[in-house]
């Protein structure tokens, strides 16, 4: 115990600066995961066929194969596809690994929420769309005001879980070089030739983010379903 | 007689290669209840989904103030003068009882809140549901519901409201108070087709009743006529096992 706590003073600053990048990578991830994934989840069930493949599609290869393979292959492949991200360093850390590794984590959730959102959508009573339709809102309108904002209530359980996956899940990035936690408990096994007390440091600080977000994320539910009475 | 608001004329619904309406054609005039009455599954909900254009048609055609539906590019114009009330009510559980209401009039037809507020509340007093506006619909009961979605589609001052089977959904207590909400609105001289299986509605209510049966229409005239002195065997047989 006091050896954790020596270690947590002593390499405060690495940690610190650790779990703001996972926190800002687990937020990229999460913010834009929601936006394609739902974007990509009205593509699965739009009436353009080549659209709908293209989802479909996309989201079984990216749902059947592992997300390390997905980091690495964004990090190398971008790249090659000649899209070169600037090597700029801002306190010391490289902004294109952050960038790279944020695009791959984007691209897997992005499978993922889609998924949910769908469910979320197709779970809405048929009528609510017909209702709205008789009423003469166009198709967009019953999507984001009728359908949309009922599916999000629904889908809230699901998501939160999605987003305490991808905090986990960033994890990964560590293997392309991120100084993010899991990366900086590495470092410190590194210097402090202790092998063992980083990875309990930064296990604890990663329960510490997931509970809290899934503390978060049962106020919202819980003041959405108040909301409907 | 002037322009009907809607005439259908010889129209055919298909789904695949199961014909469901096989040459339906009537007029609804202004001011005019007809009741579309027949047996479960004879297309009579099909007629009215058709006219509010939420089943393309496969044949023939609809008109609503002479313009013909098939030619039309949008269909919110037509939506917004044609009211329907559904059979479960469908009312927005997001939204609380006056936005429900309130919506769209103020995001389709781009009204003025102030305007469409007084118009809103107004309805709900004439539903006798005005301390209900601040509360969401799964607080309210079925018929409580009916007679809010009621109120919404009168919101946008339509010119013919559309009931698909309005009081088949609710317990028989509820009945009523919804029979005699769409009963004063006839009276005021609102144009209405009702689908229903309420026979003595149609009977007290509707100026014209039309039986339907197997896509086409079977019995086209005065209430008094073909519910109560009807020639066809069909129409005596239905309406001998509904009493």
């Amino acid at each position: 115990m006091e050896g954790l706590i020596r270690i947590m003073q002593k390499y405060s600053s690495l940690l610190v600066s650790g779990t703001e990048i996972t926190l800002l990578i687990s937020m990229i991830t999460i913010v834009f995961g929601l936006i394609f994934g739902c974007l990509m989840a009205l593509m699965k069930m739009c009436r353009i066929t080549p659209l709908r493949w293209f989802a479909e599609g996309y989201v079984a290869f990216i749902r059947g194969t592992p997300v390390l393979v997905q980091i690495f292959l964004i990090f190398y492949g971008l790249p090659i596809l000649g899209i070169n991200i600037p090597a700029i360093v801002v306190n010391g850390t490289d902004v294109s690994r952050v960038v790279s590794g944020s695009i791959a984590l984007v691209i897997n959730s992005t499978a993922y929420i889609c998924e949910i959102v769908r469910a979320g959508i197709q779970s809405i009573d048929r009528g609510q769309t017909e209702a709205a339709t008789a009423l003469g809102m166009s198709n967009t309108r019953v999507m984001w005001a009728i359908i949309m904002p009922q599916a999000m209530r629904n889908i809230i359980p699901a998501l939160g879980n999605e987003f305490i996956t991808v905090i986990k899940t960033s994890s990964q990035v560590s293997v392309i070089g991120i100084a993010e936690l899991m990366y900086t408990a590495n470092t410190i096994r590194g210097i402090s030739f202790q092998p063992i007390a980083p990875l309990v440091i930064v296990a604890l600080i990663y329960f510490v983010i997931t509970f809290a977000v899934s503390l978060i994320l049962n106020a919202v539910e819980r003041r959405m379903r108040r909301s409907v009475r | 007689m002037d322009q009907p608001v809607i005439s259908i004329r010889d129209l055919r619904k298909a789904y695949g290669t199961v014909s469901v309406l096989k040459g339906i054609s009537f007029d609804i005039h202004k001011g005019e209840v007809v009741a579309i009455i027949g047996p479960s599954g004879s297309g009579k909900s099909t007629i009215l989904r058709c006219i509010n254009a939420l089943e393309p048609i496969t044949g023939g055609d609809v008109l609503y103030q002479g313009q013909s539906v098939r030619k039309m590019k949008s269909y919110t114009d037509l939506r917004t003068h044609v009211g329907m009330v559904f059979q479960h009510f469908n009312l927005f559980p997001h939204m609380s009882v006056l936005r429900n209401i309130m919506y769209s009039p103020i995001h389709v037809k781009h009204e003025p809140k102030q305007k469409v507020y007084e118009r809103a509340t107004g309805l709900l007093r004439k539903v006798g549901l005005e301390e209900k506006k601040d509360v969401y619909p799964e607080m309210l009961s079925g018929g409580q519901q009916q007679r809010i979605a009621i109120a919404r589609a009168l919101c946008m001052e339509p010119d013919v409201v559309l009931f698909d089977e309005p009081t088949s959904a609710l317990d028989p207590e509820m009945v009523g108070e919804v029979l005699t909400v769409m009963k004063s609105l006839a009276e005021s001289g609102m144009t209405m087709a009702v689908v229903t299986h309420e026979m003595r509605f149609a009977a007290e209510v509707a100026d014209r009743v039309i039986f339907i049966d197997e896509g086409v229409i079977v019995e086209d005239g005065p209430a008094e006529q073909v519910l109560m002195h009807p020639d066809n065997p069909r129409i005596q047989s239905f309406l001998k096992n509904k009493l």
